[in-house]
């Protein structure tokens, strides 16, 4: 890695913190959401500083359409969208505290003591991950990408048929 | 790009192409054809006053139409001119088109939102529902020249239809390409976003001045990309007799725009709801048949 890719990482990393950040201390649904979409795509900036081109390009474009839509959704759902009054966004802050630095340890564990293989001298090609992904994903993660996009599919038909209203039923 | 003069050229015909395009904006609202008119509106947008909406959200207000310019530029960035001429070649410059185009989406919620009026946000979120809705044709259309071309690179793209251009080879695809561009740029038909007399123009109704400008225009950029990524993707790009490259690139770039303009012209504005229904029942569908489609050429 170069130092100048090495520079790029922190600073896409330090900005995903400082955006991430960002959404818990808005009151304004629209806010957060976008907030959380610009933490996303510093991910993706991130991804691109690794030479992971398509990885960092479809974490960008993905991120777009998702975001934009749970901000419409929370729009829809909570009683203060945009946060004019004093809605409170945090509740039960103790026990999620713990949560949260629980987890935080548990990452933190878990990267450092993973035996990690040694790293790559040189990315392979950006034509090159487009071809290993494309045959990963045609192999070995079939069943499991097969099975997360059939329940996602599930899951979006059962959400648009229980908001439906069905017409009463003559007794 | 190899040759510096190349380069200066294929900006000048692109800069060029805008403006000529702000022409024929005006020509399809009002038929007539004003030349100094677009040079007249730069110096009085330029000039305008700046008026700031009460209580709007400062950050995304002045990000929004940043965001919308530099998404339109960035999707152009990519789209090669000539053989040799592409801003960036960029391994996954299929996906690349599309992921600046959804930040256009992004731009015009934000601009929508940062306001803080009713039919600018009205606005926005109708473009929400409209560029999904439209944006699964659109990639889907473009996931079937990916397929013929085996490359992701806008260049072999071009390339795979030296034989035969995409057009020809898979109609279904460029027949929904094309109407799910005029939803992107939101032009006539689609114009539901900005719609002029509906909505007294959504999302940009309290953008003034420069900012107002600068929606415009990404607007004009945005088609003309628009235009650029129907001629790589399905009129076989740079590929013409007599005259060089990135001439034949710039004509039939030119004059897929003005059909846009033309279609806007003559066709009234739809039902919103229509609009997506239309989309999620038929185009949807219709791309993954055109899937199918090239899928078999493919194999045969």
């Amino acid at each position: 890695m170069t130092p100048l890719q090495l520079l790029f990482l922190g600073v896409f990393g330090l900005a995903a913190v400082w955006f991430g950040w960002r959404v818990f201390r808005t009151k304004s649904m629209v806010r957060s959401a976008l907030s959380l979409l610009a933490a996303m795509v510093a991910l993706g900036g991130m991804f691109l500083a690794l030479d992971a081109e398509f990885l960092g390009v479809l974490q960008i474009m993905m991120m777009a359409g998702e975001m934009s839509i749970m901000a419409f959704f929370m729009m829809m759902y909570m009683m203060d969208p945009g946060g004019m009054s004093s809605m409170n966004m945090t509740h039960q802050q103790r026990p999620a505290a713990a949560v949260g630095i629980g987890a935080g340890v548990l990452v933190l564990a878990l990267a450092l003591l993973t035996p990690w293989p040694p790293a790559q001298a040189l990315a392979p090609s950006a034509t090159q991950q487009n071809h290993d992904l494309g045959i990963e994903l045609m192999t070995r993660s079939m069943m499991i990408f097969e099975t997360a996009g059939t329940s996602i599919l599930v899951a979006m038909i059962a959400a648009v048929a229980t908001a439906l209203a069905y017409p009463q039923q003559p007794d | 790009m190899e040759n510096p003069l190349t380069l200066l050229v294929v900006l000048l015909l692109f800069g060029g192409g805008v403006y000529a395009l702000a022409v024929l904006e005006y020509w399809s609202v009002a038929g007539q054809l004003a030349w100094g008119r677009p040079a007249r509106l730069v110096l009085h947008l330029l000039l305008q006053e700046e008026i700031r909406p009460r209580q709007s959200d400062t950050v995304l207000y002045e990000t929004a139409p940043v965001l919308f310019l530099a998404a339109a530029a960035l999707a152009a960035a990519v789209l090669p001119w000539s053989a040799d001429a592409p801003l960036l070649g960029l391994a996954t410059g299929a996906l690349f088109v599309n992921a600046a185009f959804a930040y256009v989406m992004v731009a015009m919620l934000m601009g929508g939102w940062a306001v803080n009026g009713v039919y600018a946000m009205l606005g926005g979120w109708r473009f929400l529902g409209q560029l999904i809705a439209y944006s699964m044709p659109l990639v889907m259309a473009l996931t079937a020249t990916v397929m013929r071309a085996e490359s992701m690179l806008p260049a072999r793209i071009v390339t795979s239809q030296l034989a035969l251009w995409n057009i020809v080879y898979q109609p279904i695809g460029f027949g929904l390409f094309y109407l799910a561009a005029l939803a992107l740029a939101f032009l006539p038909p689609f114009d539901f976003p900005v719609a002029a007399g509906e909505l007294a123009g959504g999302v940009w109704a309290e953008f003034t001045g420069t900012r107002l400008l600068l929606f415009r225009l990404g607007r004009l950029l945005l088609i003309m990309t628009l235009a650029l990524a129907v001629t790589v993707f399905f009129l076989g790009g740079w590929q013409g007799p007599w005259l060089p490259g990135f001439a034949w690139t710039f004509l039939k770039t030119l004059l897929v725009a003005a059909s846009f303009f033309g279609v806007g012209r003559y066709l009234p504005r739809l039902r919103y709801d229509q609009l997506l229904e239309w989309s999620w029942k038929y185009a949807t569908p219709a791309a993954l048949v055109n899937i199918l489609w090239v899928g078999i050429l493919l194999l045969l």
